[in-house]
């Protein structure tokens, strides 16, 4: 066989593994595998702004589509500006193979001109990964990385290539060669004996509900297809938590909203007060929980997750079901049809009574006015006037993304890319880009707070080299939002630094890198520039001036459990806030 | 509640001798804030490069699970067994120290070494080292039985544990 150089060993390990896009920024260290790049036309390379705006932008690809998305950063400086964006992905769960250059082996350890330890730096915040120190070991690597990045939990996986590596020769034998990760085998088949544990505890509960989470998402469109006839099947309420919205349709009846910190009121007094919860796919994060030792005090738990160690992790369950979500879910609903099971709407009657006058309260409320635009009129009319076109959106990270995820609906999954676990300012931009490279004809959003916008404002470049029609719907209140309304809860209206002095001409700034900029003050604008935001061909900065005094709600105030909720700006918190609830983030 | 008792247990790691995997399994301990009591590693396996981990750690049983699970999730882990949680197991540390013993002591001495089935490895002048092995609970007892006895410096493995019986871990 005729070998061929290590960087060539790449492209086509890539190629065998169906890649078409690759995100990255060339330096010294990968100039082989760049070379290699530039000589081939099957994968497309697109060239980001910062490398962490790579890594956000595959993420972005990846949780669109369900395949993996790839980056390719040099040494040193460019695989530690990586960084933030693989602890996001390791936090949401999202597939990415992220490929560095490093410094000859010979020179690894001796401080290197563009050194970095980087496999050091990312071994917390990787699912695993790799230095490759022998070519011959290479493709072998980059094969198991696709496979441990994907299967099992998703997770980032990072391959670290020094420069000599990249010119050495070897063989390649194609990628049923490599197997050297066999071991690696995540249980996804879940045991029969805890379906029938499940489907006795759902036919015995007369307070169940749906506690849905992203390992939906991350199972795949089959899955989300399964949950529903289940939900369908047994009419309980479905909740979901911000990683799942869309893995059920958010429009249906049986959907009563967000749970968690900023969840409406029926969703959190119904995890309150349910006899059954059925976790599908979520991690009991504390931003759900509230306060562990008052979360859902009477109910049976029943937590679906293909990661034991999710398990018992901050709230015990009692049973638990290790698998792939598709498989736990097809097996529930074909033990429903085997065994004939009715669920009587009889059972569940008083349960819905109580949900929909949990649900009367009306809790998205807000007060809406005719002189200055309320940012959650913004999202209802955003939402109106696209919802047609099922478009992706994606959200930075603040009050806008809260807003986001209660005011509009996700009746698709796949459709919904937000920083979750990590909560990233800076995200939604690139990982707007990323979606929409893979969906180039479909209408991308990315909802954001003025903030957030110029973390990663500098990929309006790469927006304009690749000609990317996203549009930027800024709700700008002129204050880093979230942050100023916990330092009005907590520390006295103190609003330290949270002031966004000297912001951009966002108009300027858009048509300065070739897209359009639109700006609206008044409520009554609005439509017509959301209607001419969408009707645009090209990138759109639409710059949305809001109510900067208003504050999202409802709102768990930290410390505190579901039952103790703020629903407006009247609301006090009841007595002090604890100082154990104060230390929380 | 059984939930809340921190106990001792005794984890058996099989993993691939690879550069980096002790800071893998160490790096997991101290980036969540587990700790470690004692730590030993050795490679048991030159033809499937498989080294195995012992690690001495405490907690309640919530923490405990959530450190094997964690631990399960690295890739290079090919198995792990709780030592502590099987019917019975050895447990095992060898200890070297080195003494300053003056003659007048040195009668006293020798008898501890006999007793205790101590082994000298090393005996010149006023200078002895001396090695020996078994459970903690054997070393801390032979220490005690040298306190009259000047000791210069003493060098520890961590424990070493085998289960007996049929639970095997797994290459
Ligand atoms: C400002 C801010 C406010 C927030 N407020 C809220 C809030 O009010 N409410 C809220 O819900 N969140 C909120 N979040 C998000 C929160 O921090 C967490 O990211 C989120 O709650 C986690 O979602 P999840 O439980 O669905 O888990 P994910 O992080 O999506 O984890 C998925 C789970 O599914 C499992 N899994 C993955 N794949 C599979 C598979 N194939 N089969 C089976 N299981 C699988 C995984 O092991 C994991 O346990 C907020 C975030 C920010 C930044
Ligand atoms: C990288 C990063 N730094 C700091 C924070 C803390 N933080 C959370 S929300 C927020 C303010 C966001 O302001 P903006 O983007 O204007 O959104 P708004 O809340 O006003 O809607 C800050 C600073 C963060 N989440 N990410
Ligand atoms: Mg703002």
């Amino acid at each position: 066989m005729t070998k061929i150089t290590g960087a060539k060993v790449v492209i086509e390990t890539l190629i065998q593994e169906n890649v078409e896009v690759i995100f990255g920024y060339p330096g010294g260290a990968v100039l082989p595998i760049y070379d290699e790049i530039f000589k081939q036309k099957k994968i497309r390379h697109i060239l980001v702004r910062h490398e962490q705006a790579a890594v956000h932008a595959a993420e972005g690809y990846a949780r669109s589509t369900g395949k993996v998305g790839v980056v390719l950063v040099t040494s040193g400086p460019g695989a530690t500006n990586t960084v933030t964006g693989l602890t996001d992905a390791m936090m949401d769960s999202i597939p990415i193979v992220c490929i560095t250059g490093q410094v000859p082996t010979h020179m690894i350890g001796n401080d290197a001109f563009q050194e970095a330890d980087i496999v050091g730096i990312t071994r917390p915040c990787t699912k695993h990964n790799y230095l490759v120190k022998d070519v011959t070991k290479l493709a072998g690597v980059i094969h198991s990385a696709f496979n441990i990045c994907i299967n099992g939990r998703p997770g980032p996986v990072l391959v670290d290539i020094p420069k000599d590596i990249q010119t050495f020769k070897t063989v390649y034998k194609g990628k049923k060669a490599y197997k050297d990760n066999r071991y690696y085998k995540p249980k996804v088949k879940p045991d029969d004996e805890k379906i029938n544990e499940i489907v006795k505890l759902m036919t015995e509960s007369s307070k169940p509900i749906f506690y849905v989470g992203g390992g939906v998402i991350n199972s795949g469109t089959k899955a989300s297809k399964e949950l529903f006839k289940l939900i369908k099947k047994t009419s309980f309420p479905c909740t979901q938590t911000l990683m799942g919205l869309g893995a059920f349709p958010t429009s249906d009846n049986q959907f009563i909203g967000m749970l968690g910190m900023h969840g409406t009121y029926e969703a959190n007094h119904s995890m309150h007060k349910s006899d059954l919860l059925l976790c599908v796919g979520a991690r009991f994060d504390d931003r759900i929980t509230g306060k562990v030792s008052g979360f859902s005090p009477k109910s049976k738990k029943v937590h679906m997750d293909i990661d034991p160690s999710s398990f018992n992790k901050s709230v015990n369950v009692d049973v638990m079901v290790q698998g792939d979500l598709y498989r736990i879910l097809s097996a529930i609903n074909n033990r429903i049809e085997e065994k004939k099971i009715i669920f009587s709407k009889n059972k569940i009657k008083k349960w819905w009574i109580q949900i929909d006058k949990w649900r009367s309260r009306n809790c998205l409320r807000y007060k809406n006015s005719k002189e200055i635009i309320k940012p959650q009129f913004a999202l209802e009319r955003l939402n109106k006037l696209t919802e047609k076109l099922n478009p992706f959106i994606t959200t930075e990270v603040g009050q806008h993304q809260m807003w986001a995820a209660q005011f509009l609906s996700f009746n698709k999954p796949k459709h919904w890319m937000t920083s979750g676990g990590l909560g990233t300012m800076g995200y939604g931009l690139p990982a707007a880009m990323g979606v929409q490279i893979a969906h180039p004809k479909e209408l991308v959003i990315d909802v954001a707070g003025e903030a957030s916008i110029l973390m990663n404002i500098q990929e309006m470049s790469t927006i304009k080299q690749y000609k990317l029609p996203v549009k930027i719907f800024i709700l700008n209140n002129h204050y880093m939002g979230m942050v100023k309304q916990w330092q009005e809860l907590l520390h006295g209206n103190r609003l330290s630094e949270s002031y966004m002095e000297s912001l951009p001409d966002f108009v300027k700034l858009a048509e300065s890198f070739g897209a359009s900029g639109i700006q609206v003050l008044k409520p009554n604008d609005l439509d017509e520039a959301i209607n001419e935001m969408i009707s645009i061909k090209g990138p759109v900065i639409c710059d949305v001036v809001v109510d900067p005094n208003e504050n999202c709600f409802p709102m768990i105030p930290s410390g505190s459990t579901h039952d103790q909720m703020l629903l407006g700006p009247n609301d006090k918190v009841d007595g002090e806030i604890s100082e154990e609830g104060m230390i929380l983030v | 509640m059984s939930n809340l008792i921190n106990t001792k247990h005794i984890l058996s790691i099989m993993v691939d001798n690879e550069p980096g995997v002790l800071a893998r399994v160490v790096g997991l301990f101290s980036g969540r804030g587990y700790n470690i009591e004692s730590l030993s590693v050795s490679e048991v396996d030159s033809d499937k490069f498989l080294s195995r981990v012992t690690i001495v750690t405490s907690g309640t049983k919530i923490i405990v699970d959530q450190i094997k699970a964690q631990l399960k999730k690295l890739i290079p882990v090919h198995d792990l067994i709780d030592i502590t949680e099987l019917d019975s197991f050895i447990g095992k540390e060898l200890i070297l120290i080195k003494l300053n013993v003056k003659s007048i002591t040195k009668k006293g001495f020798e008898d501890v070494i006999h007793k205790t089935k101590t082994n000298i490895l090393f005996d010149k002048g006023n200078e002895v080292i001396i090695q020996f092995s078994g459970s903690p609970s054997e070393i801390r007892s032979l220490l005690n039985k040298l306190k009259p006895f000047k000791i210069i410096e003493q060098t520890r493995s961590g424990l070493v544990s085998m289960a007996l019986g049929t639970k095997y871990i797994k290459k």
